[in-house]
């Protein structure tokens, strides 16, 4: 008889299986990129690879499609975009590492109690906290927000200089697109700047620097290539941004020649056509075509990210120095160029602090008075419940699936991966590339792959496709809080005889709890706020005919709540009920980013 | 926002930069004999006392040693002598700290004025992750040099007075971080050679490195002697015999002893001072 050890089985089969669930990712935009190139095909071959990309007509009727006005509309607005929102970005980013005070430092001499009470208490608060709290908060929230408010605000307001009197068009989506990446810009810096080692300051000061001077001559550019990486995210996130865009753009196929000419961008064109196209035909295929040539655009723009430098290197050629010996040597006192760029900090911090209070300010005051019960809990259209369960739904069928997957190739990254091996590599860049993939191009792969399932739109062809999307948000999160389980914890579990699986599943996971739990919350939100991904999926149901009993079976096209929000505009109905929604999402999204909050809050404590 | 105290040290400042003739940073008097004059000094950090009625006068162009075991304020003494504990939340200082005629922590203490003059020199090797040419140029840029002949001028003057201009004159751009921890050392005394300070303070310089790359760095401090004035923290009682002219031997925030090296090596007048040196603790 041959004795089998059942630990050593359980131990290797485990093994397969995490790296199953790790090279998910990679058989994922294989699969995307595949499918899409497959789809394009027909477009190719009946336009030609050069008229389809440098084609200045794009015209349904007579097959004709050329998307070169297209291509130079995204890069003209992404440029525009990226210098605007990255600008501020960064320099938010620089005030709230370096210049944020801490708390206010508030003083009240007076007898009224109940004002000095207010007064200990706002004394009280933590302004760094709150200020992250604002850009988590600005991150969260939904496009199709952003372009009900840049239709809204920003587009109304340029129409009175715009000479055509619409506003829409090439500025208006730079400023839109602007305020959207600047909270990943942001972020992103200030992680970079975080983690410039304290003794370069240091340095910097006891050379008679201020704290201005040491700031942009020092640590700034100590921090180039994170700020650099930054800044390239950013600009991924604006080529490939959709809903919000398509609110604002103007939608006309122009060349970018103006600040108010209507355009039309590459993402804008899959989601303005693909709802009326017929299935099979050259459209269609154009419209796939396109999604092939954003992904490449973004897949090029991230890729870039491995080309930045980590660390400085030194620069070429070699130095020789033509030294005067009669040069006037004289020290004198400067700095004033720094002390401007301070202040200029402390506006941008103001300006993002000021745009977050007005897309607030814009969503209740629109929305709060359309809110009635009718509205939110009636079974008559329009109303909310179809959506609010066409959401559940999402959320349950989209994490049932993602939870063990991303969970288990964290596993692999973290408890079996050789740090550094090539295969690795291959799995995290594949990994980023998915998590740098346009919703769009999400959306596209469902529809081609994950709709024909049902023949027709279904929650459960999004939420297969919403799986794709936030994958790389769990792994990544989940891996995180693995690694801060400390490595003692395993070496004592191996010490009394625990195989790998038990240790991982005993005493690993359940430390590393609170960081899956703030994984899928992150993951809630990102379904919760996404459209661009769901309509040519999930399908969007028309405002008058969403129903309860449709909604009820998973198997139907339904729309979630952003997805019924978007439809407001699309259908060209009034926008009540659309800000109504907009109320919901909103608390939605400041419910969860106040639970990721106090989660992260009661792990610090704990340590 | 409206600090009248910060605008009538303000105007202050403004006036002493018109009597220096306007640069401003020229405004210590470094004619006497005496660089540092430390007067009854205490400093606490929130309700700990960590330095005790210290009082010392540093002469000038010559190596002072500050000895002594750990946590005995030596480092926080330094740190005082350019105002580098201002960082330092819940820092307090009383007494007087005269530099070149000025008290440094009087009110309308220019600190650039100040660090410009009293250069200072950390415990680890910080050179910016810039070129070896640019970490020189650093200050003299921050302080309005911008012509590229005065700029290689400084550079090479800085280099040679700290002994490096033979290695490092063919690798002007390539990165400090790539150099070893030894002449990283070395460079950072050399930048802070660039803007000619009067005094460089060394914050354990060498516990860092190998025992070569320390007793190159011993060389620099004897060798710089004659242009600048070194106060230089060690852990290393045989590096101060070796290198200063005048040693401090401090103790739970006391200044015990101070004198001559020799004197205070050979003949200690404290008894503590002899227990530490003949190593019978620390």
């Amino acid at each position: 008889m041959i004795k089998v050890n059942k630990t050593k089985v359980q131990d290797t089969s485990a093994k397969y299986l995490f790296i199953l669930c790790a090279c998910l990712s990679v058989v994922a935009v294989f699969g995307i990129i595949g499918y899409i190139l497959y789809g394009s095909i027909p477009a190719f071959r009946e336009v030609g690879v050069f008229e389809f990309l440098f084609g200045d007509v794009w015209a349904m009727p007579t097959d004709t499609y050329g998307i070169l006005p297209m291509i130079l509309s995204t890069l003209v607005v992404t440029v525009m975009a990226v210098i605007l929102g990255g600008v501020v970005g960064v320099f938010t980013a620089i005030f709230m590492v370096y210049w944020c005070p801490d708390k206010f430092h508030l003083r009240y001499k007076g007898k009224v109690k109940f004002l000095a009470k207010c007064v200990e208490w706002i004394n009280k608060i933590n302004l760094r906290t709150i200020f992250d709290q604002v850009i988590k908060l600005l991150a969260g929230i939904p496009s199709v927000i952003y372009g009900y408010f840049g239709m809204q605000i920003i587009v109304h307001n340029l129409a009175t200089v715009d000479p055509d009197y619409r506003g829409y068009g090439a500025l208006s989506t730079c400023i839109v697109l602007a305020i959207m990446i600047i909270p990943t810009v942001t972020s992103l810096t200030k992680n970079a700047l975080e983690a410039v080692p304290e003794q370069y300051y240091e340095g910097s000061l006891a050379m008679g620097n201020t704290k201005a001077q040491s700031v942009f001559n020092v640590l700034v550019p100590a921090a180039r290539s994170g700020i650099i990486s930054a800044l390239i995210l950013g600009i991924g996130r604006a080529v490939g941004e959709t809903m919000a865009v398509q609110m604002v753009s103007g939608g006309t196929a122009n060349f970018p020649t103006g600040l108010f000419v209507p355009i039309r961008t590459l993402t804008t064109n899959i989601v303005a056509e693909m709802g009326e196209v017929q299935i099979g035909s050259l459209h269609e295929s154009a419209l796939i075509a396109t999604g092939l040539v954003l992904l490449v655009i973004v897949l090029i723009i991230n890729l870039s990210i491995n080309l930045v430098p980590k660390e400085f290197k030194g620069k070429r050629g070699k130095k020789v120095l033509k030294g005067d010996k009669e040069a006037v040597i004289r020290f004198e006192k400067k700095g004033l160029i720094p002390e401007i760029l301070k202040y200029f900090a402390m506006v941008c911090a103001a300006l993002v602090v000021f745009a977050l209070a007005a897309v607030i300010l814009f969503i209740l005051i629109n929305g709060i008075p359309h809110l009635s019960a009718a509205f939110l809990f009636g079974t008559e259209p329009p109303s909310l419940v179809p959506a609010f369960i066409t959401t559940g739904y999402m959320i349950l069928f989209t994490l049932i699936i993602a939870l063990p997957l991303g969970i288990g190739a964290a596993i692999y990254f973290v408890e079996y991966a050789k740090p550094g091996s090539k295969f690795v590599k291959v799995l995290r860049t594949f990994t980023d590339t998915l998590a740098g993939v346009p919703s769009i191009v999400f959306g596209l792969f469902g529809y081609l792959f994950f709709r024909p399932m049902f023949g027709h739109y279904s929650v459960l062809a999004g939420a297969f496709t919403m799986v794709l999307v936030v994958l790389p948000t769990i792994i990544r999160s989940t891996e995180e809080s693995l690694i801060a389980v400390p490595m003692t914890w395993r070496e004592a579990s191996y010490g009394l005889g625990a195989g790998k699986v038990r240790t991982i599943f005993r005493v690993v996971l359940p430390s590393a709890f609170p960081g899956i739990a703030t994984a899928s919350v992150l993951a809630i939100g990102r379904i919760v706020s996404e459209s661009a991904a769901l309509v040519y999926t999930a399908g969007m149901v028309l405002v008058g005919t969403s129903t309860v009993a449709g909604a009820v079976n998973p198997v139907n096209p339904g729309s979630t709540l952003t997805v019924f929000m978007y439809s407001f505009f699309a259908e060209g109905l009034g926008f009540e009920e659309a800000y109504a929604t907009a109320v919901v999402l909103l608390a939605i999204t400041f419910l969860l980013n106040l639970i990721v909050f106090f989660i992260e809050k009661s792990v610090k404590k704990k340590r | 926002m409206f600090d009248f105290k910060k605008k009538e040290a303000f105007r202050s400042r403004e006036k002493q930069n018109k009597q220096a003739g306007g640069n401003g940073l020229d405004v210590f008097d470094f004619s006497g004999d005496t660089a540092i004059s430390v007067r009854d000094v205490d400093l606490y950090y929130g309700n700990f006392q960590a330095l005790k009625k210290i009082s010392m006068d540093i002469p000038k162009h010559q190596i002072t040693a500050m000895i002594g075991p750990s946590g005995c304020g030596k480092s926080t003494l330094l740190k005082t002598l350019n105002r580098m504990n201002d960082l330092v939340e819940g820092c307090r200082v009383e007494g007087e700290i005269v530099i070149g005629g000025k008290d440094i922590y009087a009110k309308d203490m220019d600190l650039s004025a100040l660090r410009k003059n009293v250069g200072m020199v950390f415990q680890k090797p910080n050179p910016f992750p810039m070129s070896v040419y640019d970490n020189i140029c650093y200050a003299p840029r921050t302080f309005g040099i911008r012509a590229k002949g005065a700029l290689d001028e400084i550079v090479e003057r800085s280099l040679k007075q700290a002994a490096m201009w033979d290695e490092l004159k063919d690798r002007l751009n390539k990165s400090a971080l790539g150099l070893s921890g030894g002449q990283q050392q070395r460079l950072c005394i050399a930048r802070a050679l660039a803007v000619q300070p009067e005094i460089i303070l060394m914050d354990e310089p060498t516990s860092a490195l190998d025992p070569i790359s320390t007793g190159k760095i011993e060389e620099l401090c004897l060798s710089l002697r004659d242009d600048v004035t070194i106060v230089i923290v060690t852990h290393n009682m045989q590096q101060a015999a070796r290198i200063a002219d005048r040693t401090a031997f401090f103790l739970l925030g006391e200044m015990v002893e101070y004198g001559d090296t020799e004197q205070v090596f050979s003949a200690p007048k404290d008894k503590r001072c002899e227990d530490y040196i003949t190593g019978r603790f620390g």
